[in-house]
């Protein structure tokens, strides 16, 4: 009776959760579609903020895809074996993610008919050229690196028996994946600061600390998503079944990734302090004491990184799942303030051509509304396909082991299930 | 199967290796292609006479105009810096064309690229619309067309008439030194900044000469020669952008025998 009543009650909630998601996504929909037949002029970007939430969303989430290279390195070439299970939530999120971070550029740039050309046309001095080449390749990857995991889904397994196989057997190749993958992410998770950090037009941003801080941050949000994402999940289905302790450990990682992180943003912040070059002084006064300044405390220093450190590595609370939970989500959160606070910063001062000595002027930005649609529909569309995998594809089973993949002699593939 | 297993490592490495040379060849290639200097027969440049600008702004109306610009739009935007001897000094700003230009190393479809005069050229046909060579610009000279302009040009006909075509709404669009006007002034036989028919469009414009044109190769031409013989200056010289715009300083005294003639 009770069993039954809790049957019924979480399906009502999935149900619940899928109007709701399906809401976003219609919202988002309608905007993307106001977007592409109005452009870009019914946004509040400007020639002077270029850039804004939609390029925020793109970093944040490569950034929080990150969890999947990391993990895939960890278990196939460090060796972590253990954490294989974890690494196939990561991966099927960085997929997410990185499927995400299309969908928000092809809203931002202005001709998206001409997506292709960014693959076609090549200035191999663009640090952006070299962010679409990695990215893409790295797509590629991650495809190949969830179709284990998507070979799966019940339907196709008994329609189509053979492809599911092949589509498993992909899993022999992950030690190579993985190399693939770390090579890449490495390369444009980095590069994406330095986007920013090669502008000498924009003195805040023009450092080379850029990429070395993107890259941290993105390793460090990429597995609190990842961690985070599966206790969630198996705190609200019994679909999810994680092993704690594994993701105990992680967590505890990543207390201590973030002691380096921080100890690199303070001294990004401490070296900006006294140059008094114009436009970089003003861009970390914004952050720090101007309109981003309770992002910059709050949201990335105290709470994105000091007290998570200290939850994280305390036994006690990060024992405690509400409290590691609540850690996590506060990491990821910082990783994304972070991305929106250092694309603001750099673009809300403004300095002069004129001659002598270059003034400053401030600028402003606020999202449109139909920036702020067609983000949900974004997100909306990340937390649809991850609440599918988890309910359809197994996403997250962290008891999960599937066959043995460093002998590669063509056996026929078997999945264990402990 | 250790066989199959042997052959299908040497393919991939195979692959690899021959992906990677093809990339390589490529990268060094493109190194090599943009890193040359311009090296082209002219070399054009603009001098902006700042005793001489009264800040009129008839250089961005004909600009306008000429290159059938937006009203929202400026290619060409003129600024009062301050004033020396009791006058206004105007900055008349369009693009720079630096040697080093920030927006050509960004851009990664290269759709911002060099021609061999040194004119920094936009292909508005290449263009994806992602607005990093406005992140790069020091100099503000780029603006986006958020909108499609649509309907009647306000300066036409009084100041000109369009020579070019409309860009597209996503593409973001800048001065061009009227690089329409200078190859079909060359092919007519005509000298840029000696023909007004081989000359921009804001030169041509100016009621006080201002602004003048020509090449830097040409050690006769009349850039060449007033560079020679006056103090200049160059916006961000800092950023060793290595602009083509020149600026002669605001002197009260040039100033002065203006007003007395």
């Amino acid at each position: 009776m009770i069993a039954n009543l809790r049957a019924k009650f979480t399906s009502n909630t999935w149900t619940l959760w899928l109007v709701f998601l399906g809401l976003l996504l219609a919202i988002g929909l309608a905007s993307g579609i106001l977007i592409f037949w109005k452009g870009l002029g019914i946004t509040n970007l400007t020639d002077l903020v270029p850039w804004g939430l939609w390029i925020t969303i793109d970093l944040s989430s490569i950034a929080l895809s990150a969890g999947a290279f990391s993990l895939c390195a960890a278990v196939y070439l460090i060796g972590l074996k253990r954490y294989e299970p974890v690494a196939r939530t990561a991966t099927f999120i960085g997929l997410i993610g990185y499927t995400m971070a299309m969908l928000s550029l092809m809203l931002d740039i202005g001709r998206p008919d001409r997506f292709w050309h960014a693959v076609v046309y090549w200035n191999t001095h663009s640090l952006l050229w070299e962010v679409t080449m990695c990215v893409c390749l790295y797509l590629t990857v991650l495809v190949l690196e969830a179709m284990p995991i998507i070979a799966n889904f019940e339907w196709l397994k008994n329609r189509f028996p053979k492809l599911t196989a092949k589509m498993e057997h992909v899993h022999h190749y992950a030690p190579y994946l993985a190399i693939a993958g770390l090579c890449l992410s490495m390369l444009h998770q980095s590069s994406l600061g330095a986007v920013y950090g090669v502008l000498k037009a924009r003195p805040f941003w023009y450092k080379p600390e850029m990429a070395v801080l993107f890259m941290f941050s993105a390793i460090v949000g990429g597995i609190s998503l990842t961690i985070f994402a599966s206790m969630l999940s198996a705190r609200v289905t019994p679909r999810a079944k994680i092993n704690d302790s594994l993701l105990e450990r992680l967590a505890h990682f990543v207390g201590w990734a973030l002691v380096p992180y921080l100890y690199f943003r303070a001294w990004d912040w401490l070296a900006m302090t006294y140059t008094y070059q114009p436009g970089r002084t003003e861009g970390l006064e914004v952050m720090t004491k101007g309109p981003l300044s309770f992002n910059f405390w709050v949201a990335e220093i105290l709470l994105g990184a000091i007290v998570p450190m200290i939850l994280l590595l305390k036994q006690s609370t990060r024992q405690n799942r509400f409290w590691r939970m609540a850690a996590l989500a506060m990491v990821v959160g910082g990783v994304i303030a972070y991305r929106w606070d250092i694309n603001l910063s750099g673009f809300l001062v403004v300095v002069s051509y004129l001659p002598g000595q270059p003034t400053v002027t401030y600028t402003s930005y606020f999202p449109s509304l139909v920036e702020i649609g067609a983000g949900l529909g974004v997100i909306a569309f990340g937390l649809t396909a991850f609440s599918l995998g988890v309910r359809y594809l197994k996403v997250v089973d962290h008891r999960y082991t599937s066959e043995a993949h460093e002998t590669v002699k063509g056996e026929v593939p078997k999945t264990v299930l402990a | 199967m250790s066989d199959i297993q042997f052959s299908r490592r040497d393919f991939l490495k195979l692959t690899a290796f021959g992906a990677a040379a093809v990339a390589g060849t490529r990268l060094v290639k493109e190194a090599q292609a943009s890193s040359s200097s311009p090296s082209g027969e002219h070399q054009w440049a603009m001098v902006i006479d700042q005793s001489k600008c009264t800040g009129c702004n008839y250089c961005t109306l004909a600009c306008k105009a000429h290159n059938d610009v937006a009203p929202e739009n400026n290619w060409n935007v003129v600024t009062q810096t301050g004033e020396v001897g009791g006058h206004q000094v105007f900055i008349a700003r369009p693009c720079m064309h630096c040697e080093h230009a920030p927006c050509v190393e960004v851009c990664m479809v290269g759709a911002s690229y060099y021609r061999d005069d040194g004119i920094v050229m936009m292909d508005y046909d290449k263009c994806i619309g992602c607005r990093y060579c406005e992140a790069a610009c020091p100099y503000q000279a780029r603006v986006f067309n958020w909108e499609k302009f649509e309907g009647k040009n306000p300066t036409v006909p009084e100041w000109g008439a369009p020579e070019v075509e409309r860009r597209p709404r996503g593409v973001p669009e800048k001065c061009s030194f009227c690089y329409h006007r200078i190859d079909r002034g060359l092919s007519l036989g005509l000298t840029p900044g000696v023909d007004r028919d081989a000359t921009p469009a804001c030169v041509n414009a100016c009621p006080t000469k201002a602004r003048l044109f020509g090449d830097l190769n040409d050690a006769e031409s009349e850039v060449s020669k007033i560079l020679k013989n006056h103090v200049s200056y160059r916006l961000r010289d800092d950023l060793a952008t290595g602009t083509r715009v020149y600026y002669l300083p605001a002197d009260p005294k040039e100033m002065d025998v203006e007003v007395e003639s």
